[in-house]
């Protein structure tokens, strides 16, 4: 029976991946640019930076929060890295030294969350703010450029054929993926974001899986700081801004349940592929950008729709 | 802390075991009756306690310090005095020489001796004078002397075995007040009496004793005669569960503080099955919740449990009441709710093993026979007494030493429970000590080896099943509610 395999374990599996699937035929007919290898890779290039924010994203909201913060501090962390490296220090380092940074300030986020009990929708907004005016500070409000050679490898090179954002991407995902898949602190966030009480009462270490999560977030945001960083070959002061929401809403295309508890990260990634792929074939097409602003709002109230239809029955 | 406690209390004559262990305890400020068949140990524990036997096994405490046993004048001199039937006094002898029978310097201070025998006697209106002989009185009277004589040795602990045996009513009524006179100094009394009438208008407390064993320990206030009857004689209740006794040694010793409750510490020994029972905000629930770690401050065998982590790792585990809201994670399979507290051990370098998961979940299924038998499925999926037993699994997947149940078959249909009960037994058997906090007497009286009723924050009333029938026990707790 076919209506018998509908189940809703196959859907929300695969459902995805039909979407993606019927996206990309619609497009191959209505523009002959679209299905062609140069393309493909663009549209992968494109969607680097915001699958790779919406991947630590996922892991914050799979544990039950939120992390507005990702776009000031991936603004940051460039800003960081650039001006260490123009100051003279070797580059390797100063890219170490952004992602760090952003790595200490989902530590930071994390720590108020977990163990001062606040609201992570609160502080991080806090964070979107504050990462935004120290980048501005430490920038002093102008761009950084005039890069070293590190810096527009990680932005413009390829490695065997393959543009190094997407190589970045794609090793964040299986990253991503092992970590919920695999290991008892993937358990422990989807415990956490299930049921809190619960997990709390089995010996969870809920505080700590939380700082962690918040910590993860700043590191796609420092991996994302680097990639964007070299593919402008500059740091923008304003770099990031409103990246937090199309992260949130990769993740949410992607089968990620807001409350918690549920998501994955090939759903994540899918998610991202659908938004890029949409963008791109608007482009193509020439749809004028404002039409683009609400085609995506439009997709990312369909996808909860159906999501919801599904897990209903 | 109670003012005399008496521990585990073993004593054997030839091949009878006269006392099997008995608990026995008294606060100051109380008069606590003492009653059972003939036979049934109260004499011998009394004897023990006064030193006059030496028991096989068991301690004393009073005050906090641990008596030598099997002494008499030790236990005198710690201020352990018996007031028997067969008076402890010198006919020939003065009021006044009695009271200080036993104690009396090597030179007489005789003017001394009358002041401090007259202010003592007006003190507690007896109405005669020092000089007489206390051979001339009457039994009654004599009675009131060797009280008086006990409070002029400062005892602390006075027991009347069977005092008013001899006495006429207003004798018997004179001594009533005189007790409760003793009372409410802050004496400890122990009062042994056939008549219960005598036990009811006098004590306080009561425990019930029986083939050597102690039935219960509970208020007398509103309790009926009858049920005092019955947990003396009655039948032994019907449809109990088959529980092994509690292996003897080494017991758990635990400790609750905090939570709003008084401060309490009992030992639970490896099987036994102890049942709180009391009515909401009584405190019981806040005893499971604090020795897991989740309030207050619990400690096992003196080590702290100051969360659920440090708990289960002292082999504690909670089966939480709400089983949807604490339980289980609903959205998550139901193997990897009965993994989660253990995910630590299937793990190695921080990746959990699949296979060593999918096993145990497996196992338990089949332990405990959860329906579907398909450990994929979402927790939430399942009916609520196959959930019940997926929070039980993930308990028992811990191999606990000590495993506490809040309300463990509340919504859950009569066979699942039954399931339940017999599956706690086989626990129990394999050692595992338990402590389980319901709402509902009838489960406790079929499944614990002890219940404690708790009331405001304290235990009143300690029970011993198989001979204590509902009625008893509901009214205790009921009671609790006034």
């Amino acid at each position: 029976m076919l209506w018998a395999r509908l189940r809703p374990e196959f859907l929300a599996r695969y459902g995805l991946v039909w979407a993606l699937g019927i996206l990309v035929l619609v497009l191959s007919l209505l523009s002959p640019y679209f299905l062609t290898p140069s393309n493909l890779l663009n549209i992968l290039r494109q969607v680097s930076i915001n699958a790779i924010l919406a991947l630590g994203m996922t892991v914050v909201i799979l544990k039950g929060g939120i992390d507005l913060s990702v776009g000031s501090l991936l603004a940051l962390a460039g800003a960081m890295a650039a001006g260490l490296a123009i100051a003279g220090l070797s580059p390797v380092l100063a890219m170490g030294l952004g992602i760090g940074v952003a790595i200490a300030l989902g530590v930071l986020q994390g720590l108020l969350v977990a163990y001062a009990g606040l609201p992570p929708f609160i502080v991080t907004l806090a964070g979107l703010t504050a990462f935004r005016g120290l980048t501005l500070v430490y920038t002093d409000g102008r761009p950084i450029t005039g890069l070293p050679e590190p810096f527009l490898f990680l932005g413009n090179g390829t490695v065997l054929g393959m543009p190094v954002p997407v190589m970045a991407m794609l090793l964040f995902l299986l990253l991503t993926h092992f970590l919920l898949r695999y290991t008892a602190w993937g358990r422990y966030l989807y415990a956490i974001g299930g049921n809190e009480e619960a997990a709390r009462l089995s010996g969870v270490p809920v505080a700590p899986i939380k700082v962690f999560a918040y910590a993860y977030s700043g590191l796609a945001a420092g991996l994302a700081a680097l990639v964007l960083t070299g593919r402008l070959n500059s740091a923008q002061p304003t770099a990031g801004t409103g990246f937090e929401l199309d992260a949130i809403a990769a993740a949410v295309v992607g089968g990620t349940s807001l409350a918690g508890g549920r998501g994955t990260a090939w759903g994540t990634f899918l998610g991202a592929l659908i938004i890029g792929v949409l963008n791109n074939g608007m482009n193509l097409l020439n749809v004028s950008a404002f039409y683009q602003l609400i085609a995506k709002g439009v997709v990312i109230v369909l996808a909860l729709l159906v999501d919801r239809l599904v897990r209903r029955r | 802390m109670a003012l005399l406690e008496m521990r585990g209390i073993r004593k054997r004559f030839g091949g009878v075991e006269a006392l099997k262990g008995v608990d026995f305890a008294v606060e100051a400020g109380e008069i606590h009756a003492l009653v059972g068949e003939n036979g049934a140990g109260k004499s011998t524990l009394m004897k023990i306690l006064s030193g006059a036997l030496a028991p096989d096994g068991g301690e004393v405490w009073l005050s906090g310090r641990r008596l030598r046993l099997g002494s008499v004048q030790e236990a005198r001199r710690q201020g352990i005095v018996m007031v028997y039937q067969e008076l402890n006094l010198a006919p020939n002898l003065s009021v006044a020489e009695n009271l200080s029978l036993g104690r009396l310097p090597l030179f007489v201070d005789r003017k001394r001796l009358y002041t401090r025998a007259r202010i003592l006697l007006e003190e507690l209106d007896l109405g005669f004078t020092p000089e007489v002989p206390v051979g001339v009185l009457e039994v009654g009277q004599q009675t009131l002397v060797a009280v008086a004589q006990a409070l002029s040795q400062e005892a602390r602990i006075l027991v009347f075995d069977e005092a008013t045996a001899a006495l006429s009513a207003r004798e018997a009524e004179r001594l009533f007040q005189l007790v409760k006179e003793l009372r409410n100094r802050g004496l400890g009394i122990v009062w042994i009496s056939h008549r219960l009438e005598e036990v009811f208008h006098l004590a306080d407390r009561v425990t019930v004793l029986r083939d050597g064993q102690r039935v219960a320990t509970l208020p007398l206030s509103g309790l009926k005669p009858e049920a005092l009857v019955e947990l003396m004689v009655g039948k032994r209740e019907a449809g109990r569960l088959d529980l092994p006794s509690p292996k003897a040694h080494p017991p758990l010793h635990l400790e609750v503080r905090g939570g709003g409750l008084e401060p309490l510490a009992f030992d639970l020994r490896p099987g036994e099955i102890l049942g709180l029972a009391g009515v909401v905000g009584s405190g019981r629930s806040a005893v499971v919740e604090i020795l897991f770690g989740l309030e207050g401050e619990g400690r096992v065998n003196g080590e702290p449990l100051r969360s659920p982590l440090e708990a289960i790792r002292r082999g504690v585990f909670l089966v939480p009441a709400d089983r949807k809201a604490q339980g289980l994670i609903l959205g998550l399979s139901a193997r990897a709710n009965i993994s989660l507290p253990v995910l630590r051990e299937l793990s190695f370098g921080g990746v959990v093993s699949a296979s060593r998961e999918a096993a145990l979940a497996r196992q338990w299924f089949q332990a405990l026979g959860i329906r579907p038998q398909d450990p994929e499925r979402p927790a939430g999926t399942f009916s609520g007494g196959n959930q019940q037993k997926l929070v039980l699994a993930k308990a028992l997947a811990t191999r606990p030493r000590l495993l506490l149940l809040a309300e463990p078959t509340r919504g859950v249909d009569v066979a699942a429970r039954q399931e339940i009960y017999a599956l706690l037994a086989t626990w129990a058997r394999e050692g595992v000590a338990q402590i389980v906090s319901s709402g509902d007497t009838e489960e406790l009286l079929l499944l614990c080896h002890r219940i404690f009723v708790f009331r405001k924050g304290r235990v009143v009333a300690e029970f011993h099943p198989p001979y204590c029938s509902e009625e008893v026990v509901a009214h205790v707790v009921g009671t609790a509610q006034a």
